[in-house]
């Protein structure tokens, strides 16, 4: 699997994403059209606003009471004849999903989208267990014969083009002659997969959300992968963060009307499929096992951390669409399993601030996120709180240090703070041309490359207040 | 709103102090064209929000203790970009809710405005004459946009202004690039932004693109100059001549 | 991996040093689910027109084909003409217990062959047998549970003789209703979720269908029957069905 290396400094590998021209254009069409179908369903949808704030307190509250809702759900799926486990770390969840395997002789697994799976590197681990792991979200199968990640939360492969997807088809299914045609391309991927519904052994998916009350698992889905997964196979696991419980069915409503419009500005997914446990006894088809495995994976430690309101998150992508640095560098720039405004903090949760001490600054801080955000996660705040345990915890390089304690102290003293002016008046000479700066020296310099700046004024406002002043005298 | 004289104090902000002087000029001549007695109390330098949006917030703290002592006896405080009215409004008080000056805060927050929130809806002012004559286009800036929910006042203005025809500009929702040191931090993304802004702005037709935040009007103008373009930047106070 | 105690634990002593946000508190529920969803299906019974309607245009809007009889007699035509029209011989139906009616007679008229779902779990040679029938038979027909007008969605659940794979599996699928599964709103359905768990079920799953299945993973071009059936057709039958 090609992963991004992580030892290219990040603005090397956004500058990178920045000179493809395809990923350029694909970004923008893909996220331009996700952002005008957003606008257009909750346009038309006025109760939308005070859902989302309902949504966001049902998230806070089940956090005020996680453990609760939990065990009830627990209770609940147990009863009906699934099982439940627990899983602190990646490792743990991997083991977990291989031993099942092991036991129920799976030599196939099919694999409904999940980012939750994505991020415990799943798929590496069956196969190397010698359990084959197959992705039936057609996004998630295009990078997966591609031996890629993908680069969007809802729509993996956004950054392929029809033709590379058709050269993708033809190589690694070897047929000759694909067209580079959508519908095409879509049916081949129908039929291929459609056999290996029929075979698998085991179905995997990720949940997006588990009702307490009722033991019932939530997927959220527009192809069918996720009903063939959860139908054919005999066993089924489900991968889940444990902060996607939410209490009851009258919760889960809330957060269906709201979510799709939010991902994809459709009022409903095509499926939503609500699973309670393995099949009953008299259905003719349904898994035989079912398994829900609770993974932690750094999501507890933020009940009491700074990043507790990640936890609310839909994953829906909305905040990607609307970001203007998702939008000019893609997905696989950010170089981690989460992508986007959302995926810093999530980052950040899964592998400690030091992951981020770049990433954390990958934003303007312009809010377009939060506004975006379905259950109104403040990122924005969130972004600022990582860059200060950052700063606080010398994370960041001392010569930035330096330039804002600098400026600090400057700031501090007003009688040589307007000193500065006449110091700067006399430095910037050498820079200006036509009443510009057009260069600067050291980190300045990378404004001045693409950037001209105002010079110091002749006279600064507080020159010009003062001398004003003593004129009136 | 307001009918007897005002005073009111003006916050010039760090940049507008070093860089943007005659946007400072402008606005004390209108506001004393419009009855208001201003202010500038001494010692001012910066809100803090450089060090603050950078993680520094034991930095951003102490600039916080100044500026609140400073502008303590001021009846109104009239800044003039909306990414400093939203540090003195939404983050100073939050910053110094735990030190003496706590109350002080929560009172410089309640009565700073921005300078178009300032105009409209402290001094009930909507139309003015201009300094410009034609077509310009306005850029909602994060800050005052999400920050304190206004797209109206200058709108409202600009509408209002003599001999000027605004267009709407598209994707003037969408952030300009600056970030603050976003914009030297990760030149390249901040000037691929701007880069669209500009193309938006271009498109309009606009002899100028109107904003409301040096920060802003500091990355449009650097694009629009370097590309040698004929349309400017400019902050809205300098369109304004006096009230009609 | 961890235990139950220990993940639980873990979760109690965040919680015990976090403090709240703000102040939350999750949706009220309805103390008692069936009577409120008696009275929905009572109150809407007496403006279904409406609602049909309603349900009518979002089921059009995202790909779905309303068709209206006047009794159930007159199902079997319209599903021999889909047949017929889409090169099917045959079709897979849910039990009759389960449609509310009983289809292979009519549908034989129509020289159709209709293999029915069983009520009961076959054994393992059976049910092998019936997958490949399933998986190669163009046309599913089905019964509805709830038409949800707000975003022309139905809703099916599983059980004996009503499986999960004759509205997945086939190309085309056909669900038969009438008034009374017609619902307004995501939130009444929620009170018939709450209603439905208070029973004992005898399916595992809950399946809301809006429209054929799509994706538009390919440079967002959206194409229909990606897994699931490209086509959904609705019959809506005037009589009610179990008169």
């Amino acid at each position: 699997m090609s992963e991004v290396d992580l030892r290219i400094p990040f603005r090397e590998r956004a500058d990178k994403a920045l000179q493809d021209g395809f990923l350029q254009q694909a970004l923008t069409i893909a996220t331009t059209k996700f952002i005008d179908l957003q606008r257009e369903a909750f346009g038309e949808f006025p109760e939308g606003d005070a859902l989302r704030d309902r949504a966001r307190s049902i998230k806070e509250a089940t956090l005020q009471r996680l453990d609760y809702y939990v065990e009830q759900l627990v209770e609940n799926v147990e009863r009906l004849g699934g099982h439940v486990h627990f899983a602190t770390t990646p490792e743990d969840a991997r083991r977990i999903v291989l031993d099942i395997a092991s036991r129920t002789g799976a030599r196939m697994a099919v694999k409904s989208k999940s980012m939750a799976t994505e991020e415990i590197h799943l798929n590496e681990a069956l196969e190397a267990a010698g359990v084959s792991p197959v992705e039936t979200d057609l996004g998630e199968y295009i990078i997966q014969l591609a031996h890629e990640r993908p680069s969007h939360i809802i729509a993996p492969a956004i950054h392929k083009t029809k033709g590379q997807v058709a050269e993708l088809f033809a190589r690694e299914l070897g047929r000759p002659d694909v067209p580079a045609d959508p519908e095409v391309l879509t049916a081949i991927a129908r039929v291929e997969l459609r056999e290996k519904f029929l075979q698998a052994d085991m179905g995997i998916t990720g949940a997006n959300f588990a009702v307490a009350d009722t033991g019932t698992v939530v997927l959220v889905t527009n192809e069918g992968n996720g009903r063939m997964v959860t139908t054919l196979p005999r066993v089924h696991v489900a991968v889940m963060g444990v902060e996607k419980v939410i209490p009851s069915m009258t919760d889960l409503a809330v957060f269906l009307a709201i979510l799709a419009k939010s991902a994809t500005g459709q009022k409903l997914s095509v499926y939503t499929t609500l699973v309670r446990g393995p099949r009953r006894p008299a259905e003719l088809e349904g898994p035989d096992e079912f398994h829900l495995v609770l993974l932690d994976n750094g999501r507890i430690d933020q009940i009491s951390g700074t990043l507790r309101e990640a936890l609310y998150c839909l994953r829906c992508g909305a905040c990607l669409n609307v970001c203007p640095v998702y939008r000019n560098i893609g997905g696989h720039a950010y170089g981690h399993t989460y992508p986007g405004p959302i995926g810093i903090l999530l980052t950040a949760m899964l592998n400690g601030p030091g992951s981020v001490k770049d990433l954390a600054h990958a934003s303007s801080l312009c809010g377009a996120c939060a506004d975006a955000c379905p259950v109104r996660i403040d990122i924005p705040r969130m972004l600022i709180e990582l860059r200060k345990e950052v700063e606080e915890k010398k994370i960041a390089p001392w010569s930035e240090r330096v330039v804002f304690g600098a400026l600090g102290w400057l700031l501090r003293h007003p009688r040589l703070f307007r000193l500065s002016a006449p110091v700067a008046r006399a430095l910037q000479r050498p820079f200006v041309r036509g009443g510009r700066i057009v260069r600067l020296p050291f980190f300045l310099g990378e404004w001045t490359r693409t950037r001209d700046l105002p010079p110091v004024a002749p006279a600064t406002f507080s020159e010009w207040w003062a001398s004003r002043t003593e004129r009136t005298r | 709103m307001a009918d007897a004289p005002v005073r009111a104090a003006l916050m010039i902000t760090c940049l507008g102090d070093m860089l943007y002087p005659d946007v400072g000029v402008a606005i004390v001549r209108l506001l004393e064209k419009l009855g208001v007695t201003v202010e500038f109390p001494r010692g001012q330098t910066c809100c803090g929000l450089p060090l603050f949006n950078s993680g520094y917030h034991a930095e951003a703290r102490e600039l916080a203790e100044r500026l609140v002592t400073i502008f303590r006896d001021a009846p109104y405080v009239v800044v003039p970009s909306g990414s400093c009215a939203w540090m003195v409004k939404h983050e100073v008080p939050g910053l110094l809710k735990d030190t003496p000056l706590a109350a002080d805060a929560l009172r410089l927050a309640a009565k700073s405005y921005e300078l178009s929130q300032f105009l409209v809806r402290v001094l009930g002012k909507t139309s003015f004459t201009g300094r410009v004559r034609g077509r310009v286009t306005y850029h909602d800036s994060c800050h005052l946009l999400r920050g304190l929910h206004e797209s109206a006042t200058p709108r409202e203005i600009l509408a209002n202004l003599e001999g000027v025809e605004l267009v709407e500009l598209p994707g003037h929702d969408e952030c300009c690039g600056f970030g603050g040191s976003f914009a030297v931090r990760l030149p390249e993304v901040s000037t691929a932004i701007l880069d669209k802004k500009l193309a938006n702005v271009e498109a309009t037709g606009a002899t100028c693109v109107v904003a409301c935040d040096a920060g802003c009007l500091m990355q449009m103008s650097g694009g629009l100059t370097r590309r040698k373009s004929p349309v400017r930047a400019v902050h809205l106070a300098e369109l304004l001549e006096d009230a009609r | 991996m961890s235990t139950r105690a220990e993940f639980l634990g873990r979760i109690r002593a965040q919680i015990a040093k976090a403090p709240a946000l703000f102040v939350a508190a999750p949706s009220l529920r309805p103390a008692l689910p069936r009577e409120v969803a008696d009275t929905i299906r009572r109150e809407i019974a007496e403006r279904w027109p409406a609602t049909l309607e309603r349900f009518q245009r979002e089921f059009e809007r995202v790909g779905g084909v309303l068709h209206r009889v006047a009794t159930v007699d007159e199902v079997p035509a319209v599903v021999g003409t889909l047949a017929r029209e889409r090169g099917a011989s045959s079709v897979i139906a849910w039990h009759p217990s389960a449609l509310g009616f009983d289809p292979a007679a009519g549908l034989a008229g129509e020289k159709i062959s209709c293999h029915l779902m069983p009520d009961a779990r076959p054994d393992e040679a059976a049910r092998r047998g019936l997958r490949e029938t399933i998986a190669t038979t163009p046309l599913g027909l089905t019964g509805v549970d709830l038409a949800l007008a707000e975003t022309g969605t139905i809703i099916l659940r599983s059980g004996p003789g009503r499986p999960r794979s004759t509205s997945l599996l086939p190309a085309c699928h056909v669900a038969v209703f009438d008034r009374t599964a017609l619902v307004e709103s995501l939130a009444q359905v929620s009170v018939f979720l709450e209603s439905w768990h208070t029973e004992e079920a005898s399916g595992a799953v809950i399946n809301f269908i809006t429209g054929p299945s799509r994706t538009a993973d390919i440079e967002l071009t959206l194409t229909r029957g990606v897994h699931g059936p490209k086509e959904v057709h609705a019959v809506f039958v005037e009589r009610l069905i179990h008169d």
